[in-house]
């Protein structure tokens, strides 16, 4: 899926990642391809800035760490992320809703 | 790494490009090819993993990755973005706030002054000090407003009085709008709560620096008036200087109390 289509999407996408617990950009971007059965294939390296712009904002915090001989930046959900994925998720299904029974509708 | 080796390496050439296109600061720059490295030497070990040889992993990795140019891109939009929406939202918040409080501090004020009014006298609260006087076309202006008055300096200080209260309390009713809004919002979006945008403390500091300049002035004025003997429209400063005090006392009590349970350096005696 082309990274325009997931625009506006890609926020409560990562949220919604980082809902499992901490986890550094590599496994983020895996975790969306996985879970999305290869749908979402972004080019990976557009992840960062978003991922960026949500600790900005106060929903991510992010610390590095050492693995395998290499500092890594891990990313979590903050307090304001977990409140945030809460509201975005109760507005995306509200939304995922109405558009299936308008489809539906229309079949 | 050696630099011959360093230029046969692509994730080391990737690199360069990608610090070449890359507009942000040099801190932020460090991080995002540190967090680019490791990501792309951990896709290459994935890829060689399942099977692919060390050159096609690497090429796999740098196509996933993105060309250097649309990361930087990518970089730049979000930069481009001056603040995120829940920041600006949130210092929208602690303005409305902060003026919301004022507003309503200033409509408590007229009602302090309607107070001192029927208590007083409304010469104490809007009365003219000495020496001031009005032109013929003035007073008319004034019998007209406050056709009720035996003359001009009464109906003069009639109207002045209605418009100290009048316009305090309507900006007071604002500020109850505004703190309303605040409040709503707060309850709308209760995630901004833990937005860290404004140091803890913001609110109550800016609020007693204003509350306290404001009431030391006003009282400063009221009492300077008093002592030389002329108690006319006293009430207008002294109402302001007492809500004022008050509204320091709300601001700086919690303010005492945060700094009181801080772990800030105490002072250690010898």
């Amino acid at each position: 899926m082309r990274g325009e289509t997931l625009k506006g999407h890609l926020d409560l996408l990562l949220l919604a990642v980082l809902a499992g617990g901490p986890a550094h950009g590599y496994a983020i971007i895996t975790a969306l391809k996985d879970r999305s059965s290869g749908v979402f294939d972004l080019p990976e390296g557009t992840i960062y800035p978003a991922l960026h712009r949500l600790e900005r904002a106060g929903l991510l915090d992010s610390h590095w760490a050492l693995a395998a001989g290499r500092s890594r930046r891990i990313y979590e959900l903050s307090p304001a992320g977990r409140e945030a994925l809460r509201t975005q998720r109760d507005d995306w299904q509200r939304f995922a809703r109405a558009i299936h029974a308008v489809v539906q509708g229309s079949a | 790494m050696n630099e011959t080796a360093r230029r046969d390496d692509p994730i080391e050439r990737y690199l360069d490009q990608l610090a070449h296109e890359l507009r942000l600061g040099p801190e932020r720059t460090r991080r995002v090819l540190r967090e680019a490295e490791d990501h792309l030497r951990e896709s290459v070990a994935a890829a060689e993993a399942a099977g692919a040889t060390p050159d096609e992993a690497e090429r796999q990795a740098i196509d996933r990755f993105g060309s250097p140019r649309t990361v930087a891109r990518r970089f730049a939009a979000e930069q481009a973005s001056v603040l995120p929406p829940s920041v600006l939202l949130n210092l929208v918040l602690a303005v409305v706030l902060l003026g919301g409080i004022g507003a309503v501090a200033v409509g408590i004020s007229g009602g302090v002054a309607q107070v001192m009014g029927s208590v007083f006298g409304e010469r104490f609260v809007a009365g003219d000090t000495n020496g001031v006087t009005y032109t013929p076309a003035r007073c008319r202006d004034f019998m007209e407003y406050e056709p009720q008055a035996p003359d001009c300096e009464a109906a003069a200080t009639a109207h002045h009085f209605g418009e100290v209260v009048g316009y305090r309390i309507a900006l007071g009713v604002l500020g109850i709008c505004a703190l309303a809004v605040y409040a709503l919002v707060r309850r709308r979006y209760p995630y901004l709560a833990g937005v860290r945008v404004l140091p803890d403390g913001f609110v109550p500091t800016v609020g007693a620096a204003l509350f306290g300049a404001a009431a030391a002035l006003l009282l400063f004025q009221s009492l300077g008036q008093l002592a030389v003997g002329d108690a006319s429209g006293v009430g207008a400063y002294l109402s302001g200087g007492i809500v004022s005090a008050v509204a320091f006392c709300g601001c700086a009590w919690p303010l005492l109390r945060m700094l009181r349970d801080s772990d800030l350096p105490r002072p250690v005696r010898a």
